[in-house]
């Protein structure tokens, strides 16, 4: 019951203390503007040299887009203790570590889930690309998945603030390599050989190739197989994430490696 | 209810970019003293003399090079979970809480973190937040708070799970004089409700007026343990002798150490001035010999008196 209370409680009351901040203007403006911008750049090149459907930009950069939020605000979720000088306070307490960290991702997945469905529904007005209403559920399914894996590789850079600052730096890094590598904008297949073997393992690939299936009638069971994969990339980067951030917090029990209080 | 045993910590630290070098800085070298229940107990130190690296080890944020170290009975490297179930810490300073929350709810953040059921956290909260005078003020963000309002919360927060000792790491830093009385009367009804203390502060009247016993630290050693009225006694043994003056040198005062009977001095920079505090040991009165030393250097006021914590303080952080 504690460790249910710190899941759910503690991982809201903590994204309301990091990201209240985030004032409804500004989450507009980078969680809703953005990502629109992002999807007409990359549709009117696509419009430009005839490559792609608006949809195909529409549906991959959407969901591309959930990256931000999901790395981001999860790092932040370590990072931001650090600035605020509250990660001491967090470590000392006897709080179960696995309901702490992991319920501080429950609010992040929701927010990359909200940024992706909105993006989804705002490009594709301005672009005139339409969905079904049949595809709604499905695509929700596919872009919540979508959340839950960007947002384990999320928990590996929240990991790594336990013993580095420049997190930031490096959530920019992977939201460029997802860019490229995911088949937001350029088909996995048709990627160097080397670079398809990467996207296979990284978060959004599936889940982006199922978004576009299911966006074109696929049912959910037609993609099952692919949210599954997108599904095991996410659980694996999350166990990753969660034995850095147990590695680190030992680490800095015996290096002094955190400055706190 | 707190055991220090040969406690040692060392840092690792580098130096260089191209060239790097590790040096071991020795920040804690094994030290050893105990607190019982109940109990008052000061930590005193210069910075960086190895207060906070205790306190650290002591609350399980960071593991002992050597030595070992036990609150209520649990070790606090092998049992840290149970140790940090039942202690409470306040870091002095103003950082530390969620600026953009109210009080209340950072409050609220770490009874979840603590365990304190659903139903008690209510009135657990209303509790703290009477005790520590913040009651009517607790829907305000604390971003908006005064420097001894935050201190207040520190308090409240490092006691919400009504912990059985609870570590105070320099709380009235920075705080002005009214707010820092409050928070002194707050310490000492820390342990009219039964907690067990153990304080560190650089204001020695604050130790001198709350601490039960007291322990002086200096480059990670213990120079000196016991009650206030024992370090004074021990320590100055006689009288101080203040003397102002105007532009005293090194020289005058290496003369002034010389003066049979002088057991430290030491200078304290007072604007265009320096007041010269010499301890003397024993009851010869050296009024005579001291200003003798100073032929030629302009003397202000000349006064004697009791010697007082901070003297004690002073001969012992300073002894060879």
């Amino acid at each position: 019951m504690k460790s249910l209370r710190v899941f759910f409680l503690g991982g809201l009351i903590s994204y309301r203390a990091l990201f209240s901040w985030m004032t409804p203007s500004i989450f507009f403006l980078i969680l809703v503007v953005q990502p629109v911008f992002q999807i007409l750049l990359f549709a009117f090149i696509g419009r430009a040299a005839n490559l792609r459907s608006d949809e195909f930009y529409v549906v991959g950069n959407a969901m591309q887009y959930a990256a931000v939020p999901c790395l981001f605000a999860m790092t932040q979720t370590i990072a931001g203790e650090r600035y605020q000088q509250t990660l001491g306070y967090i470590l000392i307490s006897p709080a179960g570590r696995l309901p702490l960290f992991l319920g501080r991702a429950l609010p992040v997945i929701l927010n990359g889930f909200f940024t992706a469905a909105f993006s989804l529904l705002v490009g594709g007005l301005i672009l005139g690309v339409t969905f079904p209403t049949s595809v709604f559920a499905p695509l929700a399914v596919v872009v919540l998945v979508s959340s839950l894996s960007c947002t384990g590789l999320g928990l590996i850079n929240a990991g790594l603030g336990l013993r580095i600052r420049e997190t930031s730096v490096l959530s920019n890094l992977l939201v460029g390599i997802l860019l490229i590598f995911c088949g937001a904008n350029v088909p996995v297949a048709s990627l160097p050989d080397w670079m398809a073997r990467i996207s296979s393992w990284l978060p959004l690939t599936h889940a982006i190739e199922a978004a576009r299936a299911v966006a074109h009638g696929n049912s959910i069971t037609n993609v099952q197989g692919l949210l599954g994969r997108e599904l095991g990339v996410g659980v694996i980067y999350a166990v990753a994430g969660l034995a850095i951030i147990r590695f680190f917090e030992t680490q800095s029990r015996r290096h002094a490696s955190l400055g706190i209080a | 209810m707190i055991e220090a045993i040969n406690l040692r910590r060392t840092y690792q630290t580098t130096t260089g970019v191209v060239r790097r070098k590790r040096l071991d800085v020795e920040a804690v070298r094994g030290i050893s003293f105990s607190v019982d229940q109940g109990e008052l107990f000061g930590l005193l130190g210069p910075n960086g003399a190895g207060k906070t690296t205790t306190i650290k080890m002591l609350i399980t944020l960071l593991l002992p090079t050597s030595g070992q170290a036990r609150v209520l009975g649990h070790d606090v490297v092998d049992d840290a979970r149970e140790v940090r179930k039942r202690i409470g810490y306040v870091f002095g300073g103003d950082r530390g809480l969620y600026e953009r929350l109210s009080a209340y709810d950072n409050l609220r953040y770490f009874a979840e973190l603590y365990g304190v059921s659903g139903h008690r956290q209510r009135q657990r909260i209303d509790e703290v937040l009477e005790l520590v005078g913040l009651k009517g003020r607790e829907k305000e963000r604390v971003e908006g708070y005064s420097r001894g309002m935050r201190q207040r919360l520190h308090i409240a927060r490092g006691i919400l799970h009504d912990p059985e000792v609870v570590f105070l790491d320099e709380p009235t830093i920075g705080v002005d004089p009214v707010g820092a009385r409050d928070l002194r009367q707050m310490i000492a009804d820390l342990i009219t409700v039964g907690k067990t203390v153990l304080l560190t502060t650089h204001y020695m009247f604050e130790a001198d007026a709350l601490c039960d016993r007291i322990a002086v630290i200096a480059k990670g050693e213990i120079v000196g343990q016991g009650t206030p009225a024992e370090l004074k006694g021990n320590v100055a043994g006689g009288r101080v002798t203040e003397i102002e003056v105007f532009g005293v040198d090194e020289a005058t005062v290496v003369r002034l150490r010389g003066v049979g009977g002088v057991s430290a001095v030491t200078v304290e920079e007072q604007d265009q001035k320096q007041l010269l505090i010499v301890q003397t040991t024993g009851e010869r009165e050296l009024t005579q010999p001291l200003l003798a030393e100073l032929d030629g250097v302009e003397v202000g006021r000349v006064a004697s008196r009791e010697p007082t914590l901070e003297d004690a303080y002073v001969a012992l952080v300073t002894a060879e």
